[in-house]
């Protein structure tokens, strides 16, 4: 076949023009824009003349560093990471272990219930476990009390309770997505391999730890790798759940770029931007590192 | 694990791993029904402390909440904002996805290899980086509080097309060619003979893109201003945060509202569904 200029780039041009337009220009503008101060608009009127982003150089980086709110939404971002990530994961895995097992009953079942979080709106899950945690009259206390629990905390509002709940409710939520796919991975996993185990005498948990467990290690390591790219762009869950309070015990790095954003530091916010997309290469970097080079295909 | 070649675990082990995933399943399921109960009873019901007893809705089943909800908070109307921004979306979306596919799978051109790389370089960039300027390109362009800027930037996306490639690939080339031959032009090739054998994948990434328009809530919250112009999550949170506290029941019919119609998709076309979310699992 030969070359078809003309019907692939009719067929492409319109895709390429779209992201090129919202995301590919607006990503080498964003990283450059922390290098300035702007709050937007345009760039030319008849009434003020010329208003262009005006150079800072690192002064944006400088005060990043001595902003306590970025030090506690980086904090914060980090320990929602790595307390949610890894935790998701593993029940996950085990949760797709037993349900592939042969003798065990209602598997559909359970992974219909388990996938119902992943599919609802975020803002509906926020609510909803707002009311369950509720100090009057929610859901969590009334079952506390029935274990004889009697002063719970105020959950959303105590210490680091909120920022704890946050991370249970993001477990919770992430839990269905990990076990469908780790489901299609262990369908992947040659049966020989079970049976010569079996002949040679292997205990059950050795055969999880030994033979599925490496089996699936690509997978676990895509949803490491994907899991933790998303949570440290962790936004609405803390929007939601914490009903904007935005305290330094909650604050993520992601809040504290929309905060600046729309007060109309555009170049702020770009800095802070930056700074979670260093912490995505970087943790990226080093995930593919541990799991070995083509871990993650 | 499937594991034919081992004896079944003892019977009280088996029993207590049903007990484990069930109970964790359970409390995937019992956060939605307290706010379905919820949804149904008074006020002064709904917040005074949970009793065995009071579980059930004890006034009669309170359906005037769904009404206040729709009519207090005009639900209606940002029902049908958030199913247009989704749905036309979802088509024109997927309909672009699915050539530029076709082009990287199947058709050689000058400036393919380049042209892919920044298509596959898009999936990889966080929101966070590119949405400021997203946004002030909006602005420039007349989008901001518009309908359009829900829709346009959401036209195609680099794992639509990547996911539509990877799907095309596996089409025979002998049978674009036979196509060739008898005369029909590329567009009718992807119509007529492409699109009904990769109808799976469409379909998956079809309520992928739907899901993700419906649930969608930083963008949103970004472009839109006005009250009026709002998507349905974005004037549920206002919703909710205005009665905090004083009308948890009608919080939670909203609630419902919004989560509805993605259930009742989800138990319609679960395979598709299921393969349609699972499918990020590619993205790598």
């Amino acid at each position: 076949m030969g070359r078809r200029n003309g019907t692939a780039w009719a067929f492409i041009a319109f895709p390429l023009a779209i992201l090129a337009v919202f995301v590919l220009i607006p990503t080498v503008v964003g990283l450059s824009l922390s290098l300035f101060q702007w709050s937007g608009g345009p760039l030319w009127t008849q009434a003020d003349g010329w208003r262009l982003p005006v150079w800072v150089g690192l002064d944006n980086l400088t005060r990043m560093a001595s902003d306590p709110r970025i030090g506690a939404g980086l904090r914060n971002t980090l320990i929602f990471v790595v307390a949610s990530v890894p935790p998701t994961v593993l029940i996950a895995f085990a949760l797709a272990v037993l349900l592939d097992a042969e003798w065990f009953r209602g598997r559909a079942l359970i992974r219909t219930m388990v996938f119902m979080p992943t599919i609802v709106s975020i803002v509906a899950i926020g609510f909803v476990w707002r009311w369950v945690l509720d100090d009057q009259a929610g859901l969590l206390n009334w079952i506390l009390s029935l274990v004889g629990v009697t002063d719970p905390p105020r959950w959303l509002v105590e210490g680091w309770w909120p920022l704890t709940w946050i991370i249970i409710v993001a477990v919770w939520r992430g839990i269905g997505f990990c076990v469908v796919l780790y489901l299609a991975a262990l369908q992947a996993v040659p049966k020989s391999l079970y049976e010569a185990a079996a002949l040679d005498g292997a205990h059950r948990f050795q055969v999880i730890r030994h033979i599925t467990w490496p089996m699936v290690r690509p997978m676990t390591a895509f949803l490491l790798i994907t899991g933790v790219i998303g949570s440290l762009q962790v936004f609405d869950l803390v929007f939601i759940m914490t009903g904007r309070t935005e305290t330094l015990r909650t604050t993520v790095l992601n809040l504290e770029i929309y905060r600046n954003f729309t007060y109309g530091s555009y170049g702020y916010a770009a800095a802070i931007g930056v700074l979670i997309f260093a912490l995505t290469a970087i943790v990226t970097a080093g995930q593919l590192a541990w799991f070995g080079r083509g871990g993650a295909r | 694990m499937s594991d034919s070649a081992f004896h079944r675990p003892p019977l009280v082990l088996r029993i207590l791993a049903h007990v484990i995933a069930y109970g964790i399943a359970l409390t995937m399921l019992v956060p939605f029904l307290w706010m379905v109960l919820t949804s149904l009873k008074t006020d002064i019901e709904a917040g005074q402390p949970p009793t065995l007893a009071t579980l059930l809705p004890q006034h009669g089943w309170q359906w005037d909440n769904y009404r206040a909800a729709m009519s207090g908070g005009r639900l209606g109307h940002f029902y049908w904002m958030s199913i247009t921004v989704a749905a036309v979306t979802t088509v024109l979306a997927v309909t672009h996805n699915a050539m530029a596919g076709y082009a990287f799978a199947k058709l050689r051109f000058s400036g393919k290899r380049i042209a892919f790389w920044l298509t596959l370089v898009t999936m990889m960039l966080p929101i966070q980086v590119f949405f400021i300027f997203a946004y002030v390109i909006c602005s420039w362009i007349g989008y901001v509080d518009n309908f359009q800027a829900l829709v346009v930037p959401f036209l195609a996306s680099g794992f639509g097309v990547f996911y539509m490639r990877q799907a095309i690939s596996s089409v025979p080339d002998d049978l674009l060619d036979a196509a060739r031959i008898d005369g029909m032009g590329e567009f009718d090739i992807v119509w007529m003979v492409v699109r009904p054998i990769v109808w799976p994948s469409i379909s998956a990434l079809g309520i992928f893109s739907f899901v993700n328009s419906w649930n969608s809530f930083f963008w949103p919250l970004i472009v839109i201003d006005s009250i009026e112009k709002k998507t349905l999550p974005l004037a549920i949170a206002d919703l909710a945060n205005n009665m905090y506290f004083s009308a948890w029941p009608q919080t939670m019919a909203a609630g419902t509202i919004l989560v509805l119609p993605l259930v009742i998709v989800f138990f319609i076309a679960q395979r598709a569904f299921v393969r349609g979310v699972a499918m990020t699992g590619m993205k790598e």
